[in-house]
């Protein structure tokens, strides 16, 4: 991978790197666009049905015309997706089998039918059967321009039908009952929807092989989901991430020997699902975990300036300078947290160090009072309006005396008539 | 009345996995997994065996899996005879076992490794496509006609003027191949094929060979791959390159579009047979059919 | 005590619907009022849902008919109004409050075509009446129950329907939501619209409904609240399944006999 590489490969001089680049592109963004509706209306392994339901009716077709030619094969290819689907829904509706294993039991049904088929193809002797099981694996780096014209003209297909029945999709996959009782046309929209599934697969296996195609409809969709709430843009992010992936993974194929195309845009595109996995932010993991230390950050400083107060309590002498012992015998903390949390207190100015001991400023003192009145107050309402017994109320009150805001803290004082004493008879602090 | 039927299906199960007769007609029934090794068998043999392949015209030996039929046809067997060198890659298991019971002989495998071709990708082991050099062939071929001796000794004598007759049918075939060669000019003796088969072809009739697949098919190419060989093609102005029966033809035509579109006008000269012989009973159907039927396509599309 | 009304909104006659051969609502036979705010009340599994997802079309019938404004569903769907359990309906969609809303105009708008100017306008309308206005581009994943049922309500309310069929629209509300929800459907009734509504909650059936419908497996009441909603009745409804009913029709189930033979 050097720079001459990458200036080679995206002039787009070579023509095999460009019907390479433009079809992964094709077909990447029309399975990314179908995928999202399949994900959202949670039928995501549909694809899965669809992918290896078509191996039997390319099978039959090579059989019946003795032929390779793709025209025809992929016209077997679209009936016997589409048959496996009808029939999915068949046996939904008319058995007691639920829908997942009713598609567990399509796709392999089909699948295994068309393994048959094909062992007895290659077992025939007929000479041309030769790369009929390229279908099953795809072979995108042999991508040539009469590929390229299938697939946008599917690309194409597919995004003027999505265009065209946008809300009526939208409408389906989140409320088809709904739908139906306003009168859209359910099945018909869904017929649709199965359509151009079955189109996106039969084209997007050429390329990337019956077993990975599945991943070209759902990978793109759940990355994403991650980064928006909108569908609009999640179909926007989907297609660029497939492109993106198509891009990437002929980029690889081009600059090392035998790195076959499909496999590696599966693979860029599952590193990019990885990724918005756990950066997206506010559903990426990283980030749920960033805020949890966040908060367990707030609750291990606020218990410690409590601490302190109550310690400055004994004695009514709040800004006395106190020892490690001392404080550790008010609440227990853990070595590591207790020195984090001191030395967190005292960047923020909430307490200052002096010759191995510790007291409040100011500040310090303000904070530590209002989440011990906090705490008291919460322990009364508990006691007075949820009837509690008093010593029942000191676990939930630790908890809530951090998560109280200035606005409830005001409706709590009022509602409770400014009270002087908790439950326990401790003093409740106001400033 | 449920029991009794179940019993008589349990019956119907049996008989029909029974092996069906075997052919008791006293002649050794050998079995082979290529058309190659059984058209050297039939040439040692000929009447006085009865012969099968298992693999026809266009099957890729690199991918082929047994099925059932295939096994009893094996386990029915006097002698097996397979290629070796890890040709046939998914039946490796199923040969090993039944070396444990029977006569089983792997052709290539017990040539003199000297003169054999390392493989470029897979440490250790060897290029086994011996078939394309016809001297190594006539190795293999001593290989099997000592092999059927030992195993039929009544007629062995007959299995040796068999043998010695078809060795000198081999010489000539290898004196055709080495002149038809030789004829085209040697800046365009470039041979580029779907996969690596034809290394022992390139070494011993002096042609350079470059394919796009590695030695086995169940290698993957990619873009680089392509891209590699439109380049040589080109720089080296090329004539023609060439499918195989046994392997998918998309590759190729890949590569043949790319150059066309870079301006270089290379054709697909034609079928090569590089795993598999033609149909049986043609004339390509033979090991020497298949030999001469390539190097006549060869010869004639590259001068 | 079933009343029958001259020129209901709704007719209902020898309805029975089956799950799997197994009928779960017997020969329902009522009528309700034009302006009417029905509420539909009854045990757990007593068929409530069912009802008014058959009355919607949404289940088939295994025998019996529904009228609505005395003709088949298909020929007023434009001025009938389905409001789904919440439940019933995954949240965390990707689309706003407006986007919500937007969809109850899309048999107006039809195929192909986009929402226009008016239908926004109308959107937005709707989610005045129920209060959600500074909500239009809130995501839907990010309300609270009470919120989502008022979306619920505005999609219904875009329709501008004659006859409203809401399923369970005040489980899990805050009350807040919960007495917004009953001012929108008494205005609606005096539009002369018909409200009829499936509901949970016994204590407020006399404060919201004037015409209750009592259900378990079989219509045993239906008529004004006053006159239907009693002791008596409400012992008959809640006061446990008729075995003998149940066990029959786990005897069709199990022999899977047809509700009704072919005459």
């Amino acid at each position: 991978m050097n720079l001459e590489t990458l200036i080679e490969f995206f002039s787009l001089q070579n023509p095999n790197v460009r019907y390479v680049v433009l079809g992964s592109v094709l077909l990447s963004v029309s399975s990314a666009i179908v995928g999202c509706f399949t994900f959202l209306k949670k039928k995501a392994l549909l694809g899965d049905v669809v992918s290896h339901a078509v191996l039997p009716g390319i099978c039959i077709s090579f059989m019946v015309s003795g032929t390779k030619d793709p025209f025809l094969l992929i016209i077997g290819a679209f009936l016997s997706g589409w048959l496996s689907i009808i029939i999915l829904d068949y046996i939904v509706a008319n058995s007691k089998i639920k829908e997942d294993t009713a598609t567990g039991l399509s796709l392999s049904v089909f699948f295994g039918v068309g393994i048959l088929l094909l062992t007895v193809i290659q077992h025939s002797g007929n000479a041309a059967q030769s790369g009929l099981d390229s279908f099953l694996f795809g072979k995108a780096a042999a991508l040539v321009g009469k590929d390229l014209l299938a697939f946008s003209i599917i690309a194409s297909i597919i995004l003027i039908v999505v265009y065209l029945f946008y809300k009526e999709f939208e409408l389906v996959c989140f409320d088809q009952e709904y739908a139906r009782s306003i009168g859209v046309p359910v099945k018909r929209i869904e017929l649709l929807l199965t359509s151009i599934t079955v189109l996106a697969v039969v084209t997007g296996i050429q390329a990337v092989g019956v077993v990975l195609m599945s991943a070209m409809l759902i990978t793109p969709a759940a990355a994403g989901k991650f980064w928006t709430n909108k569908l609009s843009v999640m179909l926007l992010l989907a297609s660029l991430f497939g492109a993106f992936s198509g891009i990437a993974g002929a980029y690889i194929s081009y600059t090392a020997p035998s790195m076959p195309t499909g496999p590696w845009i599966v693979v860029v595109l599952s590193f990019i699902a990885i990724l918005s996995f756990f950066f997206a932010p506010e559903k990426g993991i990283l980030i749920k975990l960033f805020k949890q230390r966040k908060i367990r950050l707030q609750l291990l400083e606020e218990n410690l300036l409590k601490s302190f107060y109550k310690i400055g309590e004994i004695n009514a002498d709040f800004t006395a300078a106190r020892s490690n012992e001392e404080l550790i015998e008010i609440r227990r903390f853990s070595t590591a947290q207790f020195k984090e949390g001191l030395s967190r207190l005292s960047n923020q100015g909430f307490i200052k160090k002096t010759n191995g001991t510790w007291s409040l400023t100011n500040d310090g003192l303000q904070k530590g009072m209002r989440v011990v009145k906090l705490h008291r107050l919460w322990e009364l309402y508990l006691t007075k309006y949820l009837r509690i017994a008093p010593d029942h109320v000191h676990e939930d009150a630790d908890t809530i005396e951090h998560v109280i805001t200035p606005e409830i803290e005001e409706r709590l004082e009022k509602l409770l008539e400014y009270p002087e004493a908790d439950p326990h008879s401790s003093n409740i602090p106001y400033n | 009345m449920k029991l009794n039927i179940f019993y008589i299906l349990l019956i119907f199960l049996l008989v029909g996995c029974a092996s069906p007769e075997k052919d008791k007609n006293g002649k050794l029934y050998i079995v082979t997994t290529t058309g190659m090794l059984y058209d050297a068998v039939i040439n040692i043999g000929k009447e006085k065996v009865d012969a099968q392949a298992l693999m026809g015209p266009g099957v890729d030996p690199h991918l082929y899996k047994a099925t059932q039929g295939d096994l009893s046809k094996l386990n029915q067997a006097d002698v097996v005879i397979y290629n070796g060198l890890l040709l046939e890659g998914k039946m490796g298991d199923i040969l090993k076992k039944l070396g444990r019971t029977k006569a089983v002989y792997a052709a290539a495998e017990q040539i003199d490794q000297s003169t054999l071709l390392t493989s470029v990708q897979y440490e250790n082991a060897y290029d086994p496509h011996i078939w394309f050099d016809v001297t190594i062939w006539k190795q293999a071929v001593t290989r099997i006609s000592e092999a059927l001796q030992s195993e039929d000794s009544v007629n062995s004598q007959f299995y040796q003027q068999n043998t010695e007759v078809y060795l000198q049918r081999l010489d000539s075939l290898h004196e055709f191949v080495k002149t038809s060669i030789s004829s085209i000019p040697e800046n365009q003796r470039i041979l580029v094929t779907a996969h690596d088969a034809f290394r022992y072809f390139g070494r011993a009739y002096d042609i350079r060979v470059e394919g796009l697949q590695g030695i086995s098919t169940v290698s993957d190419f990619g873009l680089r791959d392509i891209a590699e060989i439109t380049d040589l093609i080109i720089n080296n102005k090329i004539k023609a390159i060439f499918v195989e029966t046994s392997v998918s033809d998309r590759a190729i035509k890949a590569v043949m579009q790319g150059c066309n579109e870079r301006g270089h006008d290379v054709k697909i000269g034609g079928y090569l047979y590089s795993d598999a012989m033609g149909k049986f009973g043609t004339y390509e159907g033979s090991y020497v059919g298949m030999i001469e039927s390539n190097v006549k396509t060869i010869t004639e599309e590259l001068k | 005590m079933i009343q029958q009304v001259e020129e209901p909104v709704l007719e209902i006659h020898d309805l029975t619907v089956s799950y799997d051969k197994k009928p779960v609502l017997w020969g329902i036979d009522l009528s309700v009022p034009k302006g009417a705010i029905a509420g539909i009340v009854g045990p757990n599994g007593a068929g409530k849902s069912t009802l008014i997802k058959s009355i919607m079309g949404l289940t088939s019938l295994s025998s019996g008919y529904v009228k609505i404004f005395d003709e088949e569903l298909e020929q007023v769907r434009s001025r009938v109004s389905y409001v789904p359990q919440r439940e019933s309906v995954d949240w965390d969609f990707p689309a706003s409050v407006l986007d919500v809303v937007l969809m109850g105009r899309y048999a107006r708008i039809g195929l192909f075509k986009r929402p226009r100017r008016a239908d926004i306008e109308a959107a937005l309308f709707a989610l005045k009446q129920v209060g959600m206005d500074k909500f239009k581009t809130r995501q839907i994943s990010q309300l609270s129950g009470g919120q989502q049922q008022r979306v619920f309500l505005a999609r219904a309310l875009t329709q501008q329907a004659d006859i409203y069929f809401m399923d369970e629209p005040f489980a899990g509300v805050d009350a807040a939501t919960e007495k917004a929800i009953i001012q929108i459907l008494k205005k609606l009734a005096e539009d002369g619209k018909t409200v009829i509504v499936v509901h949970h909650d016994l204590q407020s059936v006399s404060t919201y409904f004037d015409w209750v419908i009592m259900l378990n497996l079989r219509l045993v009441a239906s008529g004004p609240t006053d006159k239907v909603f009693t002791p008596e009745l409400l012992e008959e409804t809640y006061g446990g399944k008729l075995t003998l009913l149940t066990e029959v029709g786990e005897l069709m189930k199990k022999g899977q006999y047809p509700t009704r033979e072919k005459q």
